[in-house]
């Protein structure tokens, strides 16, 4: 199977510029997941790949096959719509053939394809239905089945999972997973859900505002983030912020001081930081834990608590007026207005530069 | 609270009794001038010269359809009403969906003034532009021909009106499968699209038909010969001659005739025509 190239890719709606030189390389067989806000241009860059938005500047190639200039059928591209798309009229039998049916390929091998297809997607009950006579899981599953049974060099989906509900998204996500296994094509799965990214990506593309913001592995990208944007979209709950003061730390780290003093060891390496005297600190939730009032780096008042079960999220205000959500055990017993404790885990944080760009412990996981 | 619920359960009952008495009353307001129809077909002239409400006695007779079958050109007009409302549902149906498609689907230079114009229609009374259209058709030499029957009634605004809000709400995500698919812009109009615009296709098709079977005053200026009357034409022209008529029984016979078949359609098609009455199928 090919992999898939894009070359400064840009399209214009107008005046507005959607996507801004756009480059990209897909592994054959690599799960390629497009994260973004809503409006960052992911849908459109797909779109684009798809045929199903003009090219206006820059080239895309599926293997040695230049195929901008080509028609979406032309491309052995299949996509799964967000609402499915399905033709409402036909039968789960002739939505999934119609395609090959319109290349004229023997019935024979249509019947053979669709079959395999169905079985896989464990739908050959449902083949003689109409898409008005099933779920909006089973229907999802025919909009797969039929971006199955062309064999395309390259699977698009265009937020398949939004429809779903909770516990439908888990499993289809899941099967979504299995059918990568099975097929050889590339896949490029379109998401604003960083949770759908983090569990199907090889790699993720994380666009925000037209352009590609850092393109790597899940932990890469939850780690090491390029930008303050990725590092703030990322995550759940998204990472704290503050600004601070750089000082000179032991073995070549820089330490960071923030607004209300607490100085904070990193295992940033001064010698990789620019000249910028502004920084952020990014620490994420994991990394300040709860501990007594007296105990901890600098102490603060619970404004707010989430209890997650297997943990438990404090919103804490410190002196400075500034709020840190940190994470205690599942079992935490902190109150409302409780005055605690927040210990730093200086070894995990990131500093960001004026420029949004990261910096990253030398030790990092996933460096 | 038991008894709120159950006063508001009585209130309810009441009312759609009413509203169920009022339905029936106004039913047999509109089909008892048919019955009667019907009743006085069934009567010689002659008894009903005498006393009309003989229609309530036998004997009863089927003579007035006799000498229809016979003497009457009815079962021409008949025909020629069945070709020109046929003919013109289909040509509205053909003619709306493309342009409903390409208003809804295609980018071209024009479309949204094109579009407005074509609603101007709407808003033009055909009294105003009948004796243009007279002069028009004579000129083309089309009066007196099924051609000038049909013609005027297939520029149909509402019909491109409708077909183009009915497409602009199928989405769009529909034609791109389809590109995925393969499928060619008039495969993807015949094959996808249009099947899923039946509904409307139904309302606007019975509508059409009814407004052609119904129609009288376009038929009757273009259509002069009687060879090429329609129902509505032919029965007024022997009306028009009642005094010296074969009289009421035989006039009503040939009411009868007209009324059937659109009676038929409705008894086909009732789903269809109350969906599009009360809008749901659009």
């Amino acid at each position: 199977m090919p992999g898939i190239e894009l070359k400064n890719l840009i399209k214009t709606f107008g005046a507005a510029t959607v996507i801004d030189n756009v480059s990209l390389s897909i592994r054959p067989h690599e799960f390629m997941v497009f994260l973004g806000p809503s409006g960052c241009g992911k849908s459109t860059l797909l779109r684009m790949i798809a045929g199903l938005e003009s090219v206006d500047a820059g080239e895309i190639w599926i293997g040695d096959r230049r195929v901008d200039q080509l028609a979406p059928g032309e491309r052995r591209v299949a996509m799964v719509f967000q609402h499915y798309a399905l033709y409402p009229h036909m039968t789960v039998r002739e939505n999934m053939s119609f395609g090959l049916r319109n290349v004229r390929m023997p019935t024979a091998e249509i019947d053979k394809r669709v079959a395999a297809a169905a079985r896989m997607l464990e739908i050959e009950h449902l083949l003689e239905r109409k898409p008005g006579q099933i779920s909006g899981g089973q229907r999802q599953r025919v909009a797969i089945g039929r971006a199955i049974v062309k064999e395309p060099h390259l699977f698009l989906f265009d937020e398949p999972l939004s429809n779903l509900d909770a516990a439908l998204r888990v499993r289809t996500r899941i099967e979504i997973a299995q059918l990568h296994q099975r097929v050889e094509a590339a896949m490029i799965f379109v998401t604003h859900d960083q949770v759908e990214a983090m569990t199907l990506a090889h790699r993720i593309v994380v666009m925000n505002n037209r352009k590609i913001e850092q393109i790597g592995t899940p932990m890469e990208i939850y780690s090491r983030p390029a930008t303050a944007f990725v590092a703030g979209f990322v995550g759940t709950p998204a990472m704290n912020f503050a600004p601070v003061e750089l000082t000179d730390g032991p073995n070549g780290f820089v330490s960071a001081r923030l607004p209300d003093g607490v100085t904070i060891p990193t295992r940033i390496e001064q010698a990789s930081l620019p000249g910028s005297k502004a920084f952020k600190l990014g620490i994420r939730a994991e990394s300040l834990r709860i501990c007594g009032a007296e105990q901890g780096d600098t102490a603060g008042v619970a404004q707010f608590v989430e209890r997650l079960g297997d943990r438990t999220l404090v919103y804490v205000r410190l002196s400075d007026g500034t709020t840190v959500v940190a994470e205690d055990a599942g079992t935490s017993r902190v109150a409302l207005n409780d005055s605690v404790g927040v210990k730093f885990d200086g070894a995990c944080a990131h500093l960001f530069d004026d420029q949004d760009r990261g910096h990253h412990a030398v030790a990092d996981v996933g460096s | 609270m038991s008894a709120q619920f159950a006063s508001g359960t009585v209130g309810r009952g009441f009312g759609d009794r009413l509203i169920l008495g009022a339905t029936i009353a106004l039913a047999i307001v509109m089909i008892m001038p048919m019955l009667w129809a019907v009743g006085l077909s069934l009567k010689t002239n002659q008894a009903l010269l005498i006393d009309t409400n003989s229609v309530l006695r036998a004997p009863w007779t089927l003579t007035n359809y006799y000498d229809i079958l016979i003497g009457s050109g009815v079962f021409r007009w008949l025909l020629n009403s069945i070709i020109v409302s046929f003919g013109m549902s289909l040509g509205v149906l053909v003619l709306a969906s493309l342009a409903g498609y390409g208003f809804a689907r295609l980018d071209f230079p024009g479309r949204n003034v094109i579009f407005v114009l074509v609603l101007f229609g709407l808003a033009i009374p055909e009294q105003a532009v009948i004796l243009v259209r007279h002069q028009l058709f004579s000129d083309l030499d089309l009066h007196n021909t099924y051609a000038g029957l049909m013609l005027p009634g297939m520029s149909a605004p509402f019909g491109v009106f409708l077909m183009t809000q009915y497409f602009k709400a199928i989405p769009t995500e529909i034609d791109e499968a389809a590109m995925l698919d393969n499928a060619s812009r008039f495969k993807i109009f015949w094959r996808v699209l249009l099947p899923m615009t039946l509904p409307a296709q139904a309302t606007l098709g019975i509508f059409t038909f009814l407004h052609a079977w119904n129609d009288y005053w376009w038929p009757m200026v273009s259509g002069t010969n009687p060879q090429m009357y329609t129902l509505t034409v032919g029965i007024a022209s022997t009306q028009q001659n009642f005094a010296e008529s074969a009289g009421l029984g035989y006039l009503m016979a040939q009411a009868v005739f007209a009324f059937v078949p659109v009676l038929i359609v409705y008894m086909f098609f009732q789903k269809y025509i109350v969906r599009a009455v009360s809008g749901a199928a659009t």
